[in-house]
């Protein structure tokens, strides 16, 4: 067992302008180096919960909020956005908007960060350098991040939360401007953080995503957690999958061979043992 | 995609090289000093060395048409007001009839014309041979409020930005059945359903930046803000500094002297 | 309702060729998909159909009309066009008013406009929040609240661009339907996507586009079925596809049932 990274606690989230509470008594711990998807229907509190979790809330959103979180031992009422900076780090929705507005190439954008927290200028550069290599963006370093597509402010917006090496991910649908091939070369990053240790939090609506990267999925629906198990377990429960959630297509087929009596097999959720699965049902 | 309008494109000259503190003091000691001194000489060999730093900028078209540009028709004006009607006019030169002319008037006005076209024209030369970034990073590392170095960025990216939406809202409406080109009254029709959607936007999207900043680490209490952006001081930006600063005292002891009647 | 690319290129005033040089026919009402990497075309070629762009060279006829002939407000009557991000089209204090808009713009009586209204709202969904000001729905709703406003205007074709970007189980559920209804009704829907089953479920036609080229046109069983080619342009199957390429089953297959009756003819043998 790993430490615990971050703990929620009871946690209700009520925003100022709307008249059901976003999440409602919110209870779970993350352990360090997990990986942990999110997934439920549109409306159904994923992305209060990853402003919560930076601390958005309540410094950033008005509301009423009750229960506490904790960010590495640090609660995150009584810290600031700012400083929390270095424990967590969320890439937002919309990519345009996470840009700072302030730097006139890529390379200033992704150091931004950095110079908030007094970096030197030589370790700048080289980190710059990194993660502009790792995003595939070195080629529109010196471009002015307003001259760029969604895909490539996508990348841009992504380095520049990794590039601040916080413990904690928190990705919120971060790949909506990528294509699938971009999507993936994005998602191989993330969990080759992930493998060395970065703790992910991740909100998706792609279930073959979801099933492939996660070790624990939680489910919300209206506010509410439903279920956080493994991607099998979740999957493979109709009662879960009732909560307005897709299922991964793999799923759907190794269900249906089972059904027809063609294997006796566990539901799969990723696509390599499908099709291994698929082969040996064939051959008997 | 779209290409935004930025007024800095790198030519890799040497004043464009130089510390943006540099050009900022070059400004206020050549601008301050054509501004003491009693007559209008002084401005007019700055203006002549202006010309020459501006070439050495690769700036000299751009330029020459600001100076001109602006200097001709001030002039003008200000030699006919000042030249015909100043008070100070004893010494008359010539009659143009409804009225006479001035030498006093005439000087006065040269030495206006000639204050305002050295500041206009050095702060020309260092704002398009300045990239923002290094001017706000100078002026950071100088000890002005990080708060103060985002509103001067944040400020002057907002139009760009603006125009951006703006274009793409455009294209939005028009697919709706606005008619978007066209003659002059029919555009303006255009733009009126469009600023609401720019505003309401720009407002959304300003909110979402604020929190977007922070959670980038803006606001770290304790540390000094660091910058990309590489300001360097050079040898020839200290002697450019020495050489500023003696110029102005120099033009004020002059100044000082001339006054006294001692020169 | 016929639309048609004579080898057209377009260039950006940057320089950059995105289009080179196209030649397509989309005839008839049959749904259309239009899939491939980031910055293949796709935006640029469908900006085209509307007016909003115009070719550098060679032609776009809609109906056998050259799209220069008018203004890209005077196309709209023929051709929707639902933008990616609906910040940018919703402007209005109300969904009611944001559908009425368009028709009026283009000279629709009231009447109709009511009659029309029933329905559309209906179709997105937004039946009972048409009152509410667009800023004040879900994102999800934002997006059919745009759909709807272009459905208003009652054009012959519709453009999608992204449309499931954001959306949940339920509104893929929806935009289906709105897709089927809108085939019925006779109008043609040109979508780009990203979503692959949302691409299989929906499209029977499917064009691939590569760097500014089509590189695959045709039937969306025999696209997928060309999985080199799919390769050279970043395309990859759907899950269930892939399951069944990788398995190594004949036919190429989008549907679990599909996928099982397939699976069945194989295992006989």
């Amino acid at each position: 067992m790993g430490n615990i990274v971050l703990e929620v606690k009871d946690f209700s989230f009520k925003y100022r302008q709307t008249k059901r509470k976003a999440l409602k008594n919110v209870s779970f711990q993350v352990e360090e180096g997990s990986f942990l998807c999110v997934i439920g229907a549109n409306g159904s509190g994923k992305s209060t919960l990853c402003n919560a979790l930076v601390g958005l809330i309540p410094h950033y959103f008005v509301g009423k909020m009750s229960g506490e979180i904790k960010v590495n031992g640090i609660n995150v009422a009584e810290s600031t956005i700012a400083n929390l900076s270095s424990e967590i780090g969320l890439v937002f929705q919309n990519p345009f908007n996470q840009l700072s507005y302030t730097a006139g190439t890529v390379a200033e954008e992704l150091a931004y960060g950095l110079g908030n927290r007094g970096v030197p200028r030589e370790e700048m550069v080289e980190k710059v350098k990194y993660v502009a290599e790792l995003m595939r963006i070195d080629h529109i370093i010196h471009k002015n991040p307003l001259e760029l597509s969604g895909g490539q402010v996508q990348r841009v917006a992504f380095g520049s939360t990794f590039i601040m090496e916080p413990k904690i991910l928190v990705l919120d649908e971060c790949t909506t401007q990528l294509d699938p091939l971009g999507s993936e070369e994005i998602f191989d990053i993330v969990k080759k953080l992930n493998s060395k240790g970065i703790t992910v939090i991740m909100v998706d609506h792609e279930m073959e995503r979801v099933a492939r990267c996660a070790d624990q999925i939680m489910v919300l629906d209206a506010g509410e957690i439903i279920a956080i198990d493994e991607p099998k377990k979740i999957f493979g429960n109709p009662e879960i999958v009732k909560h307005h959630i897709g299922v991964p297509d793999y799923v759907k087929i190794t269900q249906a061979l089972r059904e027809k009596g063609y294997t006796d097999c566990d539901i799969e959720v990723t696509e390599e043992p499908t099709i291994e699965l698929v082969k040996e049902a064939l051959g008997s | 995609m779209s290409k935004v309008s930025n007024s800095f494109v790198p030519k890799h000259t040497v004043i464009e090289e130089l510390n943006p503190m540099t050009k900022i003091l070059a400004v206020f000691s050549l601008g301050l000093g054509t501004l003491i001194f009693p007559n209008s000489w002084l401005g007019l060999f700055v203006i002549v060395g202006l010309f020459g730093a501006a070439a050495a900028a690769k700036l000299f078209k751009e330029f020459v048409k600001i100076m001109f540009g602006f200097g001709i028709p001030i002039t003008v004006m200000l030699i006919f007001i000042q030249g015909c009607y100043s008070p100070k006019n004893v010494t008359f030169i010539a009659d143009l009839g409804f009225a006479r002319l001035g030498l006093e008037g005439i000087l006065y006005a040269l030495k206006i014309i000639s204050t305002l076209l050295v500041f206009l024209g050095t702060f020309y030369i260092m704002n398009k041979t300045t990239y923002t970034g290094k001017l706000v990073a100078a002026l950071t590392n100088s000890g002005l409020p990080p708060k103060a170095g985002y509103l001067v960025l944040a400020s002057l990216n907002v139009v760009p930005q603006m125009q951006r939406r703006m274009s793409i809202i455009q294209e939005a409406q028009s697919a709706r059945g606005v008619e978007t080109a066209g003659g002059m009254l029919a555009r303006i029709k255009a733009y009126i359903p469009l600023l609401g959607p720019v505003v309401m936007s720009s407002l959304t999207d300003a909110q979402e930046r604020g929190m977007t900043l922070e959670t980038r680490g803006f606001g770290i209490t304790g540390v000094k803000q660091t910058t990309y952006v590489e300001v360097k001081k050079s040898g020839l930006d200290k002697v450019l500094n020495i050489l500023l600063i003696l110029f102005f005292v120099v033009v004020l002891l002059i100044t000082v002297l001339m006054k006294m009647n001692i020169l | 309702m016929r639309i048609e690319l004579k080898q057209m290129r377009h260039v950006y005033p940057t320089g950059d060729e995105a289009l080179k040089g196209i030649d397509l026919l989309i005839d008839g009402v049959e749904p259309v998909a239009i899939i491939g990497q980031n910055g293949a075309g796709k935006t640029t070629i469908v900006k085209h159909f509307n007016g909003i762009l115009r070719p550098t060279s060679g032609e776009v006829l809609i109906n056998g009309e050259s799209i220069e002939k008018r203004s890209t407000a005077q196309w709209s009557k023929e051709v929707g066009y639902v933008f990616q991000n609906p910040d940018d089209q919703l402007f209005l204090e109300s969904v009611r008013k944001e559908f009425e808009f368009g028709p009026q713009q283009i000279g629709v009586p009231q009447k109709e406009i009511e009659e029309r209204m029933a329905w559309v709202s209906k179709l997105v969904g937004l039946e009972d929040k048409l009152d509410m000001h667009p800023f004040d729905l879900t994102s999800t709703e934002k997006k059919f609240c745009t759909i709807g406003a272009v459905i208003m205007m009652d054009p012959k074709a519709l453009i999608f661009d992204e449309p499931t970007c954001g959306q949940d189980v339920e509104g893929n559920i929806r935009l289906r339907k709105i897709i089927e209804e809108l085939y019925t009704r006779g109008k043609l829907c040109i979508t780009i996507s990203h979503d692959m089953k949302f691409v299989v479920d929906n499209f029977r036609r499917v064009i691939v586009m590569c760097k500014g080229r089509v590189l695959l046109d045709g039937k969306t069983e025999d696209v997928f079925a060309q999985t080199e080619v799919l390769k050279e342009s970043f395309v990859t199957p759907p899950p269930i596809t892939k399951v069944a390429q990788g398995a190594g089953l004949k036919k190429t297959v989008f549907t679990t049932e599909a996928f099982i009756k397939v699976f069945e003819e194989e295992r006989k043998k």
